[in-house]
């Protein structure tokens, strides 16, 4: 999928940096593009390593397994596959449990892990359903309090600050609930892999 | 409605006092245990290095070239169609390619429109209930090799765009 997205971006921003004339511009943003993705890793290393260390922690301490059983009626429906053959089921419950707490920053650490445990147990480079399925939900990310787009508001003055918080709530549960029903449909249309 | 940010910036600290908590009293050698997760958790990261390179490579030279403001009018008149404001039709495009882009993006909405104009308000509501779908699909992806994500980028792309319309709804009725 990179790949082809990498295609894509490339002619297509050749194509306009030609027309608009935005060759020098372009330079620019390749070589600062490649300093940023190191940026932009070595911060997520930081919150990669304290949330593996504290996942680490509470698997061994058997929490998350306790946590794992009781949120499984609702979790073997969304990962029908994963809760099945007891595949990265903890992995999954700690994910979307941050998801659900909005604690958005540890929720892709644990998505990270978990589709690493999914896939140590296959041969193939194909995404599994339960993947994607994890994948979207993340897409949707749930914040409780949207900090940052409230803190610029407050900067900005706004008289409308935390009242945002109730639609913000409302789309991100109904895209949730709509990614996972997507997700599923498609999932036992194409097929798992 | 301070009280749930009190409540929500108590969240993290209790889940750190917890782990906190186990380390003290917990029977076992815990903190080894997290070293042991921690070391993992380093190295998937690093491993994501080289895709994220050319995710930020490539969506950097997209925003600079003139791209995706051209993308931008070519979508005007479906979003007008919609009822989408015209100010945050850039918004609708750098939102799923980049967290920093669609930021900026973001305070010139608020700079040109005011903070309470109705614009402002769907950009806040689509800053807070969407994410920058490539970069996560790429994040999530990169560290375990799995490389055809089949369904995933399409069915993102659509949440993120019927987040953009519902936002707008919910604007309509909340506010």
């Amino acid at each position: 999928m990179l790949g082809k997205c990498f295609g894509v971006l490339s002619v297509v921003s050749f194509f306009f940096a030609v027309i608009c004339h935005n060759t020098g511009a372009v330079c620019d943003a390749i070589v600062s593009g490649a300093s940023k993705s190191v940026t932009l890793t070595i911060s997520l290393i930081g919150i990669m390593t304290l949330w593996s260390g504290f996942m680490n922690v509470l698997k061994q301490a058997g929490i998350i397994k306790k946590l794992s059983r009781l949120l499984r009626p609702v979790l073997r429906l969304i990962f029908p596959k994963s809760f099945k053959n007891g595949v990265a089921t903890e992995e999954i419950t700690a994910c979307i449990s941050a998801n659900l707490l909005g604690i958005a920053n540890a929720a892709t650490p644990l998505a990270i892990t978990a589709i690493e445990k999914i896939q140590s147990g296959r041969k193939t480079d194909i995404a599994s359903s339960d993947m994607i399925t994890l994948a979207v939900l993340g897409c949707a990310s749930f914040n409780l309090v949207p900090t940052t787009v409230i803190a610029i508001r407050q900067a900005a003055g706004a008289s409308i600050t935390y009242e945002i918080m109730f639609p913000v709530w409302i789309c991100s549960g109904l895209c949730m609930v709509l990614g996972v029903v997507l997700c599923r449909i498609l999932g036992k249309i194409y097929g798992d892999t | 409605m301070e009280i749930l940010e009190k409540i929500s910036s108590f969240v993290l600290p209790c889940v750190v006092l917890f782990i906190g908590l186990i380390l003290l009293f917990g029977k076992g050698d815990f903190f080894s245990h997290f070293l042991d997760g921690a070391r993992d958790g380093m190295k998937s990261a690093i491993r994501l290095l080289p895709s994220m390179c050319a995710l930020v490579v490539g969506v950097s030279m997209f925003t600079a070239s003139g791209a995706a403001d051209f993308l931008a009018k070519l979508l005007a008149p479906v979003l007008d169609f919609i009822g989408i404001p015209s100010d945050i039709f850039p918004l609708v495009i750098t939102r799923p390619l980049s967290g920093a882009a669609s930021i900026a993006t973001y305070e010139d909405i608020i700079a040109k429109t005011g903070a309470d104009s109705f614009s402002s308000l769907c950009a806040s509501v689509i800053m807070a209930s969407s994410d920058t779908v490539f970069y996560v699909l790429c994040v999530y992806f990169s560290s375990s090799g799995v490389k055809k994500t089949r369904y995933a980028l399409p069915v993102a792309l659509f949440i993120s765009a019927f987040a953009v319309v519902f936002s707008c709804v919910l604007c309509r009725i909340f506010f």
